[in-house]
């Protein structure tokens, strides 16, 4: 790949520096756990002021799709994880494969999230609807924070698929290969932090019953 | 800028391991076995209830920590990227207790 010219110069734009690029990933995810932190501080003290309503309200949600999502993210977590093995081994088929099986698995949790959206506006429960001004203030609360975090985390999914996707065209392309795959490996980090998010949001708005 | 000072060329091979297929699949069956002990304890524990939601979130905790672990790769990741981790979770863990105070003793 490289010319034999035995002279490059040092900022001659040829030059990658994957630690100091990996290194800046983590900071960016660390800004992320802090927005979102921020938002399990309010959850938290809502849920101090309005105990039984969020109690109540939490019984609304549909277990068995928090649990199906769940269990979609942790899998798509592991297929791109894999993903950077086979890149790294030089695999470029497979570790595409393992993109794209990411990749679907976060269009089945949209899927999933949009039915369990829908059956909720429904019901009038979102933020501004009929229903949702008559609610109890402790309930109300609950769901404002439902869809705000669901919503903000549905949000960085649609993110992490178009990464997904653009790391794909990149290593159809042969761009990302064996000896450069910072790319695939910063992927992997942001997906894995919005598995992270899922992995706390479960529990605080589906199991607290 | 500072690149041509400490840059060799052969660094960022040697220092890269390669986590196995199988080591991956195996954190997966352990996320997905820590899922399945969180659902049944909140949906058949629900008459401990102050229990079930400490009890899910230290599974939940232990759940982000084997994801950053091995997917995350910090098993093999340089010190500093753990150190940096900790100095967040410690700030952030700071915030709450702070603010948990505040309003229990209201």
């Amino acid at each position: 790949m490289e010319h034999a010219t035995g002279f490059i110069l040092p900022n001659s734009g040829h030059n990658r520096d994957a630690e100091a690029s990996k290194m800046g990933m983590w900071l960016f995810l660390f800004t992320e756990l802090l927005l979102f932190g921020g938002l399990f501080i309010v959850y938290m003290v809502y849920r101090l002021m309005n105990h039984d309503a969020f109690l109540l309200s939490s019984f609304e949600l549909n277990v068995v799709m928090g649990t199906v999502n769940t269990i979609v993210l942790l899998v798509s977590s592991m297929t791109i994880a894999m993903s950077i093995t086979a890149i790294q081994k030089g695999n470029s088929i497979l570790s595409i494969k393992l993109l794209a099986t990411t990749l679907i698995l976060s269009l089945v949790f949209m899927i999933i999230k949009y039915f369990e959206w829908s059956s909720k506006i429904h019901h009038g429960l979102f933020p501004g609807m009929e229903y949702y001004g008559n609610l109890p203030k402790g309930e109300a609360l609950f769901f404002f924070l439902y869809f705000f975090m669901t919503g903000l985390h549905a949000l960085h999914i649609i993110i992490g698929a178009v990464l997904i996707a653009v790391v794909i065209y990149r290593t159809k392309k042969g761009e990302v290969h064996s000896e450069n795959y910072t790319l695939t490996e910063n992927a992997g980090l942001y997906w894995h932090l919005v598995d992270l998010i899922w992995i706390y949001l479960f529990p605080l708005f589906y199991l607290i019953h | 800028m500072e690149n041509h000072k400490n840059h060799h060329n052969d660094d960022q091979h040697e220092t890269h391991h390669i986590a196995s297929y199988k080591e991956h699949f195996s954190t997966l069956a352990a996320l997905l076995l820590l899922t399945f002990v969180t659902v049944v304890v909140s949906v058949f524990g629900a008459n401990l209830a102050t229990l079930s939601v400490a009890t899910a979130l230290l599974i939940a905790t232990i759940k982000v920590i084997v994801v950053a672990y091995y997917f995350m790769h910090l098993k093999y990741e340089k010190k500093i990227y753990s150190w940096l981790i900790l100095l967040v979770v410690v700030l952030f863990v700071a915030f709450t207790v702070i603010t948990a105070i505040e309003y229990l003793n209201r």
